[in-house]
């Protein structure tokens, strides 16, 4: 049964919110499993290495982020993990506050995750979609 | 009766040119200086990028942007891009032409104001380091770009504007430049 909002409710999207380096970044909720202080997975890859060469600017995360494997087949129950620093938030923003790309940024962006922009507290924040990152 | 002319007067004796009562009227008219209204002109809106002066089709020039409408920093993308802008609810992505025209890129932060333009379905912000003016231009003033161009130049530039035999500005062709900088170019 379709659900019907009021015209006046305005739609939100739960957001984990964390640090890459100095710079903001987030995953839309339902893509994270759990989070962790210790990695567990067999997988795991530290967020950093998004935007830096190997060990530049290096600091080890503080949460690990189990998110599902989208590398797997879709009945593959297998999860990894990725490193995030900083204080790591939950938020539910509007979504008329979510922002795509830029279509001239599409083939120059750093991953095919980079999907979208938000501010928070009138900083810029990076959206990645959890199911592209490849890290 | 017969014609006769006027004589024994000083201002008749003075040396005058013949002029035929045709040229004496049309002296006095302004068909010199009538523009043709139907003539096809082009607006371009003209700046310049590291002292050189360029223009681009005002079609594509949305809107004209302040030099202090913040840009957000968006790492791991090229130097030739600036950053995002946050506008009216629609966020654009900002590049500099620098890189893709063969210019230095000018030192320190931008200063210059942002022109939004708008090619083959994409928009993106474009900073400029002054403008000059939004003009009409006669397209038959338009020349083909000579095959003296700079290389770097060549396959941006869609026609030259020979202001006078010292100035000219070179049209740019903003497709091309959003083609190449998809491309990886710039």
């Amino acid at each position: 049964m379709p659900q019907h909002r009021a015209p006046y409710e305005q739609a939100q999207v739960a957001l984990v919110l964390f640090h890459v380096g100095p710079y903001r970044v987030a995953l839309e909720a339902r893509h994270v499993l759990a989070m962790a202080d210790h990695p567990t997975a067999l997988r795991t890859a530290n967020a950093h290495s998004l935007l830096y060469a190997d060990g530049e600017h290096d600091s080890p995360p503080s949460h690990w982020l189990t998110l599902r494997d989208a590398q797997k087949a879709s009945d593959d129950n297998s999860t990894w993990q990725l490193g995030v620093s900083g204080d790591i938030t939950l938020q539910q923003l509007p979504a008329n506050t979510l922002y795509p790309l830029p279509k001239l940024l599409h083939s120059r962006r750093f991953s095919t995750a980079l999907c979208g922009f938000t501010f928070d507290q009138q900083q810029l924040v990076m959206l990645l979609d959890a199911r592209k990152l490849n890290l | 009766m017969s014609a006769e002319y006027p004589r024994g007067n000083q201002a008749n004796d003075l040396p005058f040119a013949t002029q035929t009562l045709e040229e004496a009227l049309a002296t006095h008219g302004d068909t010199a200086t009538v523009v043709d209204v139907d003539e096809p002109t082009q607006q371009l809106v003209l700046f310049r990028l590291n002292g050189q002066r360029f223009a681009l089709p005002g079609s594509a020039v949305s809107e004209i942007l302040p030099s202090d409408q913040p840009v957000y920093y968006v790492p791991g993308l090229p130097t030739s891009t600036e950053g995002v802008l946050h506008l009216r609810g629609k966020i654009e992505s900002v590049i500099s032409l620098h890189h893709l025209l063969g210019l230095p890129s000018p030192e320190g932060a931008s200063k210059g104001m942002i022109l939004l333009v708008r090619a083959a379905g994409i928009t993106s912000g474009v900073r400029i380091e002054q403008l000059d003016d939004v003009c009409e231009v006669a397209q038959n003033l338009l020349q083909a770009p000579p095959e003296t161009l700079p290389s770097t130049l060549r396959p941006y530039v869609s026609a030259l504007w020979q202001i006078d035999e010292r100035q000219a500005i070179a049209l740019l062709d903003p497709e091309a430049l959003f083609d190449a900088y998809q491309q990886g170019l710039g």
